[in-house]
């Protein structure tokens, strides 16, 4: 083994048991503040947790030793080690930790169900009078996801041939701009919908717009990198027939790379529609307009009748368009 | 005959350091029927594939008909590729296209990207994809997806494709490898229909030494890169065999 690389391997199972330990620490003193108000100040959770590490590491019984760092093959099994029973204990404290702060309470989930009843029975004597009114704003929500779905299709179109790996020549300039349409794709895509719903909401206002633009930047996003995995995943062979055949670029474009590609396309655009008929709602509450504006408004209002009624439409619209896209989807394939 | 294809020193080194191609020296006359023989690895997929430049020679000369392919670029190169069709073990057909617009991609290198958006529009060029289809027997199946066909239907597509070109060679990469038997033969069949009748120069790696003997008017032997036998499809005996195969090997007959 080369020495630099001991010395990294080192560091990794120190720095690992040290982050243990402080962690350790730190939920101990979180737990005796919960339960006995004592306050443990930062400084000392990180001295203890450090010198345990010290010590653990000194005796050569540490989880960091056993990952990083050859050890002595023993035939001990893992409940007669003491970096068994650390890991126990980390899972242990992890979940007693985790109970009290999500404020877990079996007693009020069994006890406190009437407090439900308004929206429950809401539910099953949905107010038919906001029927009408209902379905405009679910035909708003309709719209601006197929909108959204729609003018995503070109910027998407358009920048996944960028972000094939398979297409883009294997230069600097070429890995620069896979680099950097990729990354864009995966930063904009782990953008929730619903923050880019606030941004546009303040930028041009609340209302469907504000949404379609929300769904619009989502979708170009997820596009992007579905219809560039669809492109690296096509078949070289034709691509290479035709390119013996003496077509230039464009042509081997055209004839090698589209016919694979369009019936995936169209498929994944389906999907994606259905997808932002389902976020619009959400979008919605944020100030995106549709059916989630208006199911915002009648909760607030504490109009469960009213509240039964866009529920069940909201749940009949998305089962429907479900059902759509997937039988589409499913025709696709066969072409 | 003339020679069609000239090629001196050629040689290929893939990065990683694979000498797939070592010194190299062959001239193709025209109207051969050339079967490539030689274990997978041996650089019969390698040659064929710098004759059109499919794959990028380290170094070495090839002249097609008088032009030198190494030096060519752009239009150039893409005028000497038309002139070379190619079949693959694969096929390499685009799978969800009828098989009369696959043949019509065999005229690709002929048109300009404007005129080949309009491809299946061109009454002549479907006509004459018809008539391709219809020399591998394939006529009733212009309107067929390729999917829907069997291997060897494939496989005569992808000779009416090369056929579009009107090339003066046709280079075949194992193009029986993945077909049975009777099928691997009729493929053959067709191929050397088109050696006889039409004066097409063919190159074909092969791993069947019957059907190689059955067709070929010449046996190049293929081992480590290296050209190991030259000859006619009859000299090669047992010797030989084992000089192109190693010593372990035994000669699978198919009839």
């Amino acid at each position: 083994m080369k020495k630099d690389n001991k010395l990294k391997l080192n560091l990794q199972a120190i720095l690992t048991d040290l982050l243990i330990w402080i962690y350790i620490s730190g939920c101990i003193s979180f737990l005796l503040n919960r339960w006995f108000e004592v306050v443990i100040p930062s400084v000392h959770i990180v001295i203890y947790g450090s010198v345990i590490s010290i010590i653990v590491i000194m005796c050569g019984i540490s989880i960091g030793r056993k990952l990083f760092l050859p050890t002595k093959r023993t035939n001990n099994k893992w409940f007669k080690t003491f970096w068994g029973w650390s890991i126990v204990l980390i899972l242990l404290i992890t979940f007693i930790v985790g109970w009290i702060m999500v404020e877990v309470n079996p007693y009020k989930f069994f006890t406190k169900f009437k407090n439900a009843g308004g929206i429950i029975s809401g539910i099953f004597d949905p107010n038919l009078d906001l029927l009408l009114v209902s379905l405009a704003a679910l035909a708003e929500t309709i719209y601006l996801a197929l909108l959204a779905t729609i003018f995503a299709i070109p910027f998407a179109f358009f920048l996944s041939f960028f972000a094939a790996r398979n297409l883009m020549p294997k230069t600097l300039t070429g890995n620069t701009i896979y680099i950097i349409i990729r990354s864009f794709a995966t930063v904009f895509r782990s953008i929730e919908a619903i923050v880019w719903a606030i941004i546009f909401s303040v930028w041009v206002g609340i209302g469907p717009f504000a949404g379609m633009l929300a769904l619009m930047i989502h979708s170009i996003a997820a596009l992007t990198k579905l219809y560039s995995e669809q492109i690296e995943s096509i078949d070289p062979g034709p691509v290479e027939a035709i390119k013996a055949t003496g077509a230039n670029s464009l042509q081997i474009w055209v004839f090698g790379v589209v016919p694979q590609i369009i019936s995936p396309f169209l498929a994944f655009t389906i999907y994606r529609w259905d997808i932002n008929v389902r976020m619009a709602t959400i979008v919605g509450f944020v100030g995106g307009g549709g059916i989630g504006l208006l199911l915002l408004q009648q909760q607030q209002l504490l109009r469960w009748h009213n509240v039964g009624m866009i529920i069940w439409l909201i749940a009949i619209v998305v089962w429907i368009m479900d059902m759509v896209s997937a039988k589409v989807r499913e025709k696709l394939q066969e072409m | 005959m003339k020679d069609i294809i000239e090629i001196k020193n050629l040689n290929k080194n893939y990065v990683g350091g694979t000498h797939a191609l070592k010194d190299i020296n062959l001239n193709i006359k025209e109207g051969e029927f050339c079967i490539l023989l030689g274990l997978s690895g041996s650089g019969k997929t390698t040659l064929l594939r710098c004759l059109n430049r499919l794959i990028e020679p380290t170094s070495g000369e090839i002249h097609f008909d008088g032009e030198d392919i190494i030096v060519a670029e752009g239009q150039k190169l893409r005028l000497i590729r038309r002139k070379i069709g190619m079949i693959f073990q694969q096929f390499n057909l685009i799978k969800n296209l009828s098989s009369l617009t696959n043949v019509l991609t065999g005229k690709l290198g002929y048109l300009s990207l404007l005129y080949s958006l309009a491809l299946s529009k061109n009454k002549t060029d479907v006509k004459i994809a018809l008539g391709n289809l219809q020399r591998v027997g394939l006529k009733d199946f212009a309107e067929n997806k390729i999917k829907n066909l069997s291997g060897g239907e494939q496989q005569r597509v992808a000779i009416a494709r090369a056929l579009m070109q009107n090339p003066k060679v046709i280079l075949a990469d194992e193009p029986v490898a993945s077909l049975d038997p009777a099928t691997a033969d009729s493929v053959m069949r067709y191929l050397g229909e088109l050696n006889k009748k039409d004066k097409i120069t063919i190159i074909c790696s092969l791993h069947f030494l019957s059907l190689a003997r059955k067709y070929g008017t010449r046996v190049v032997g293929l081992k480590d890169g290296e050209i190991v036998f030259d000859g006619t499809p009859k000299e090669i005996d047992k010797k030989r065999f084992k000089e192109i195969y190693g010593e372990d090997a035994e000669a699978v007959e198919i009839r």
